[in-house]
């Protein structure tokens, strides 16, 4: 085993809780850099609660979770109803945050900075918003201008809660081509999903949440379990790369 | 016409309380409007007044050790003020209340008990200076007071900056990267407990709040860009103030109340002819539907 094969991110026998009321016990495993894990389970499942326990955000009652992750490359990405979309910033200026965590408070940027988040809005299409408030944004291009500041960020552990709600479907296809590739450059994705469709496309592994129980599966073996034989596009949105 | 220029608008500045009190206003309008566009981006622009109270039995307890000082009432004031926002973010770590909640609660404690303090130890007239100021018996220690304590705030704020709107847009953020946020908001209410220190000496405990609040919030009907908002709220301070003093100064009128409503007028003159949001902005909407792009 070489040492980029080595878990990212490792929960042992961890125990969750809110207040008093437990809500997962027993979940285990080894998340690998550059696999993408979709996380399901119903409302209340307790998916909120483990993505809080991997941020370091609720320390666990027994168990732990060990992240080799350095803080700075982390990236959570809540759902859209999180924001503040009246703040005054523009698209670029919102990828352009992505570089603070290791770029620091008081260093300006140069120009290699600025063409970095050039490529980086050209690849999610959004190079034409690039100076549109984000209050003006919709749903989709928002969720694009979001991850681009993930990529600014060169995030090495990426979770995501429902990216693809209230999005339009060239930018779910955009987005699971740039986050494909983001895993095949090594970064650790685990996405909180609903949709079946965009589970089968996206999914390396899937971790389902179900009664306060954690169980690992292939996204195959779901899809025989729960879902009725349908045809699942196997194009990764190639047709919509570059337009908005 | 010249003439008249110059009665109105240099002539008073030849008494030397007139000069003093316009520099400290031009240095307190540079340093509490950028704390007040921050404080509106955040849904907080009501903890402004609730931390200009909370300075208040501060103020009283340093008026009591060493009567009218200002420098040991500001001290008093500072020290107080910190005291009373970091009680209160105890509180709502501790017990699941919301900041604004237990801000609330300690604010009005403070008032009384500043207010209290105050009476026990001197005259009505002693209150009123506390409570509302007196810009115009800005002396030159207090000068420097506040111009050392706006150009804390400025530094202080240009360093804290980017962590600042990262916060404020997203705090969830830096909250990814270890918890971070802690220092930053912290950061922020101090400079919020400074610029009240600064701003009673010359309005008041009670009116300084109107001098970082008001320009922000007219600024938010100019501009959608954060450089814009602090820049116009700046200017709209500025003008404010200084308008402000040479009106009280001509038509014998209070100094501190006429700055704050002439940052008022500003207010509602942007409400109703604003670039964005203002009623004037709605109407002109109606007449040009494609530009109006729906946000959702």
């Amino acid at each position: 085993m070489s040492l980029n094969d080595l878990p990212r991110l490792k929960l042992e026998n961890l125990h969750l809780a809110q207040g008093r009321r437990t809500v997962l016990e027993h979940v285990d495993g080894d998340i690998k850099p550059g696999a993408i894990t979709a996380l399901i389970g119903a409302n209340g499942a307790g998916k909120s609660t483990l993505i809080q326990a991997i941020m370091g955000e609720l320390r666990p009652i027994s168990g732990k979770v060990t992240c080799h992750v350095p803080a700075e490359r982390r990236a959570w990405l809540p759902q859209q109803l999180a924001l503040d979309l009246t703040f005054p910033m523009s698209v670029e200026e919102l990828v352009m945050t992505g570089s603070w965590p290791s770029h620091g408070a008081l260093k300006g940027y140069c120009a290699a900075h600025y063409r970095k988040g050039r490529d980086i809005m050209a690849r999610l299409g959004i190079s034409h918003l690039a100076h549109r408030p984000l209050g003006e944004l919709s749903g989709g291009q928002r969720q694009r201008a979001l991850i681009g500041r993930t990529l600014m960020q060169e995030a090495e552990l990426l979770l995501l809660d429902e990216p693809f709600a209230n999005v339009d479907s060239d930018t779910v296809d955009i987005l699971i081509r740039i986050l494909r590739q983001m895993a095949d450059d090594g970064t650790t994705i685990i996405v909180v999903l609903h949709d079946m469709d965009h589970l089968q496309r996206l999914a390396d592994e899937v971790l389902m949440l179900n009664g306060g129980h954690a169980r690992w599966m292939a996204p195959s073996a779901l899809h025989q379990q729960h879902m009725p034989a349908q045809v699942v596009p196997l194009t990764l949105g190639g047709r919509h790369a570059g337009t908005a | 016409m010249l003439e008249l220029l110059n009665a109105w608008f240099i002539a008073p500045f030849d008494y030397g309380f007139m000069r003093r009190a316009v520099v400290g206003g031009l240095a307190l309008s540079l340093a509490a409007p950028p704390l007040g566009v921050f404080l509106v981006l955040r849904g907080m622009s009501l903890i402004g007044d609730a931390l200009a109270h909370a300075i208040m039995p501060g103020v009283a307890i340093g008026f009591l050790l060493a009567g009218f000082s200002l420098p040991i009432m500001s001290i008093g004031g500072v020290l107080f003020g910190l005291l009373v926002a970091l009680s209160a973010g105890v509180v709502s770590k501790m017990g699941g209340q919301r900041e604004d909640a237990a801000l609330a609660s300690f604010f009005i404690i403070s008032l009384a008990a500043g207010v209290l303090l105050i009476s026990i130890g001197g005259s009505s007239v002693d209150l009123t200076h506390v409570l509302f100021g007196s810009i115009l018996a800005v002396n030159s220690t207090a000068l420097l007071l506040i111009a050392g304590i706006s150009t804390l705030i400025v530094v202080t704020l240009a360093v804290v900056f980017r962590a600042l709107v990262v916060e404020c847009l997203d705090p969830l953020f830096l909250r990814g990267q270890n918890r971070r946020n802690g220092w930053v908001h912290s950061v922020f209410l101090a400079l919020l407990v400074l610029n009240m220190t600064a701003g009673f000496q010359t309005l008041g405990t009670l009116m300084a709040v109107g001098l970082m609040m008001l320009p922000a919030t007219a600024a938010r009907f100019w501009s959608r860009r954060l450089e814009g908002l602090m820049a116009i709220a700046v200017v709209l301070a500025m003008t404010a103030s200084t308008g402000g003093l040479l009106l009280s100064f001509h038509l014998d009128i209070p100094s501190g109340p006429s700055i704050i409503l002439l940052a008022g007028v500003g207010y509602f003159f942007s409400a109703l002819f604003g670039r964005y949001h203002s009623l004037a902005a709605k109407l002109r909407r109606k007449t040009t539907p494609l530009s109006a792009e729906t946000s959702m």
